[in-house]
């Protein structure tokens, strides 16, 4: 007996009913979608092949580098024979500490530098005949711009 | 977690579906197969550490998402909000799925619907209607029938609650039963 051929009419309303009919046509359509995704051209296969590989490739390559930092690490710990975790971060804080250093000697250096300048430019004015107060006087400095043009 | 063996096993398992799934959404092949292996690399990247038994909700989830941003990509948001917006059943419907069922008889696929037509075009038309479905309803119907998810998963994968899912998937169903009865194809 089949059951599509024998339903009885009024409990065509019956959600459950519905429901199963609703499921049993769906089985029907989806068949033909599975014979149709079977049958699909030999390039989309090869491309979804490829896709899969290149899949499992990646994965290969992020499980490769999540173990990578572990291998590292129990190879310090075998050679120094400390804890490899501070060995590292005080190893890896060296060149850190090394650059600070350095910039803070350059900017010393540079400051020195500045203060021998100025000190050779005062020691200059006060050796010269000329008071320094002179070159604050309006006139001196109109004679000097006047001694300078032909 | 998954050994290689597992996950390949599994996408093998699920590409072509998943391929075919893509196409009625973006209804473009190339993009389609983007997509899907977009949505391999995510699942193989991010999730290599699950267990083989979660993989393929995991696989749909992914896939519904990447599709999800190749649209917004393709900037037509507009469109999508407008197939994913609920299929208006038209009130006083004279269609009958219960009378499309009981003649039907098992004729879809069967040699006497082959007299008229031939099974690569009932498939065509059937894919075709597919196609034409809102997306929420369509990716529903191919979840819970098509990749034989129950109700339940079927909602973990769409985010939404169960009642929508079968409320999606009927609605689906009685508008194919009704786009190919009007073909004259009896579903």
């Amino acid at each position: 007996m089949n059951p599509l051929t024998h339903t009885n009419p009024p409990m065509a309303g019956h959600p459950l009913r519905l429901e199963a009919l609703e499921g049993q046509l769906a089985q029907r359509l989806t068949a033909h979608l599975s014979s149709g995704a079977q049958g699909l051209p030999h390039d989309i296969t090869e491309r979804l092949r490829f896709a899969r590989e290149r899949a499992l490739a990646s994965r290969r390559t992020v499980v490769a580098q999540e173990a990578a930092p572990v291998v590292v690490q129990a190879g310090r710990a075998a050679a120094l024979g400390g804890p490899p975790a501070l060995w590292l971060r005080l190893a890896s804080a060296v060149p850190l500490v090394m650059l600070v250093a350095g910039l803070v000697f350059i900017q010393h250096h540079h400051d020195l530098q500045q203060i021998e300048a100025a000190a050779e430019i005062d020691s200059a004015l006060l050796a010269d005949d000329l008071p320094p107060a002179a070159y604050g006087d309006p006139g001196f400095s109109e004679f000097l711009r006047s001694g300078e043009s032909p | 977690m998954a050994s290689d063996k597992e996950l390949s096993d599994c996408l093998k398992s699920v590409e072509k579906r998943a391929f075919k799934r893509t196409v009625y959404a973006v209804r473009d092949e190339d993009a389609a197969l983007d997509i899907v292996q977009d949505a391999m690399i995510r699942l193989a990247e991010k999730y290599a550490d699950r267990p083989a038994a979660e993989l393929p909700l995991l696989f749909q989830r992914i896939l519904s998402n990447a599709t999800m941003d190749w649209f917004r990509r393709q900037k037509v948001r507009n469109a999508v909000l407008q197939n994913m917006s609920d299929f208006n059943m038209e009130g006083g419907d004279e269609f009958d799925l219960l009378e499309s069922l009981e003649t039907a008889d098992g004729m879809l696929g069967a040699e006497s619907a082959a007299e008229t037509v031939s099974r690569s075009q009932i498939l065509l038309l059937i894919e075709r209607q597919i196609e034409e479905l809102p997306a929420r309803q369509r990716e529903a119907f191919l979840l819970r029938y098509w990749e034989e998810f129950d109700t339940a998963e079927t909602a973990a994968v769409m985010g939404c609650s169960e009642g929508s899912v079968k409320t999606h998937c009927s609605r689906a169903v009685h508008a194919l039963a009704k786009a190919l009865r009007s073909k004259g194809i009896v579903p």
